[in-house]
């Protein structure tokens, strides 16, 4: 009886391993279509603020090698600035978002134009004031990216935070 | 023993449905993966054999170039069929485009070098327009206009260009330009920012020279 158990027991092991290949090997296609994204968000995943009160939180992203993003405050009217928002509704509100000053940025063939960039890793301090309750954010940042010879089209990317209020 | 046997064969029997379906469903994301990166029709860039920089190998070349009619700043519909007979840089830009504006002055000064040739120059917009409504669509006309006049441009000038994502070939990057001879077959592409004596040959390429 026990020999049977142990065999089960095995069986369903082995079941459990193949069920996450499976599912890890489904995973593989996909991931390769999404591997240009310019822009990724790293942290943070959750936070606690008190509820009905300003609170300030830090949001890191970090920018594909090679190339840039337009800061808040691009030097050009025309290039599009890169900028963090909360859609209504989400049981937080972003009542002020701080961004980081630009670095100056020249392309080089047209080096007398001075660009004001992000590269790398950059955060933006948000403050958000949020409702009793556990709220699953949907924010967006919006920017433009580009290398030294060309430019991708502006896009947003999703921001998924876990705002606890208490 | 016998219902061991039946117990473990089961057990195979679940683990073997689980393994088929796993591979399946692979198999079926890797078929629709595939389908919708052709259906977007990537370029590619190739090594090049010198060592130099990548090269940009559109998989329209030696193709005709697809047909479109876009409207331009005045409202006007603008058909490429219409400059059949002439060689055409058909070139993607946008207002956001830092590179396009350094592109800009070299192709409205090969322009006027070789339109007495049959050359002609379309700068198609792929700044998003929206449609929906109007007083925005109005003042996003408005910027295109006001980018085109501060760059000079002498050429037409057609919005609403990333409706001709697919076509194109996703038109993941600003600058890209067709470069389409006078029977109306791409000859050469170029993506990104390159050179303007890159641009030339192209144009003579197209030109038949």
């Amino acid at each position: 009886m026990n020999g049977m158990r142990r065999q089960v027991g095995m069986a369903f092991s082995w079941l459990a391993v193949a069920s996450i290949f499976a599912s890890a090997q489904s995973d593989l296609p996909a991931r390769s279509i999404l591997k240009g994204a310019a822009v990724e968000y790293l942290f943070p995943e959750q936070v606690t603020v008190p509820a009905g009160k300003a609170s300030d939180i830090t949001l890191h992203f970090r920018i594909a090698p090679g190339l840039h993003i337009n800061s808040h405050t691009p030097k050009d009217e025309f290039l599009i600035p890169t900028t963090f928002s909360i859609p209504e509704d989400a049981g937080v509100r972003l009542s002020k978002a701080t961004y980081p000053a630009g670095e100056e940025f020249v392309l080089p063939l047209d080096p007398n134009t001075k660009l004001s960039v992000y590269t790398a890793e950059f955060t933006i301090q948000a403050q958000i004031v949020a409702t009793v309750g556990n709220h699953l954010v949907e924010a967006r940042l919006r920017y433009q990216a580009c290398d030294k010879n060309a430019c991708m089209p502006p896009k947003a990317i999703p921001v998924a935070i876990d705002v606890i209020g208490k | 023993m016998k219902r061991n046997s039946i117990v473990i064969t089961i057990v195979l029997f679940i683990l073997a449905t689980f393994a088929w379906a796993g591979w399946a469903n692979w198999e079926y994301r890797k078929q629709a993966a595939e389908k919708a990166l052709a259906a977007t029709a990537q370029a590619e860039l190739v090594p090049d054999t010198n060592g130099g920089m990548p090269q940009y190998v559109s998989p329209l070349k030696g193709k005709p170039a697809p047909t479109f009619t876009l409207e331009d700043l005045g409202g006007n519909k603008v058909s490429l069929a219409s400059y059949k007979g002439k060689a055409v840089l058909i070139n993607f830009w946008a207002t956001w485009c830092g590179p396009c504006k350094i592109e800009t002055p070299w192709l409205v000064e090969l322009r006027s070098q070789y339109a007495a040739k049959g050359f002609e120059i379309l700068g198609v917009s792929t700044d998003d327009l929206d449609r929906d409504d109007k007083q925005k669509l109005s003042d996003e006309k408005k910027d295109i206009a006001r980018s085109a006049q501060q760059l000079k441009i002498s050429y037409p000038v057609l919005i609403d260009g990333a409706t001709l994502s697919t076509p194109y070939g996703g038109l993941d990057e600003m600058p890209t330009s067709f470069f389409v001879d006078r029977n109306g077959t791409v000859v050469a592409a170029q993506l990104g920012l390159t050179s303007k004596a890159d641009i030339e040959a192209n144009i003579k390429k197209a030109l038949g020279e």
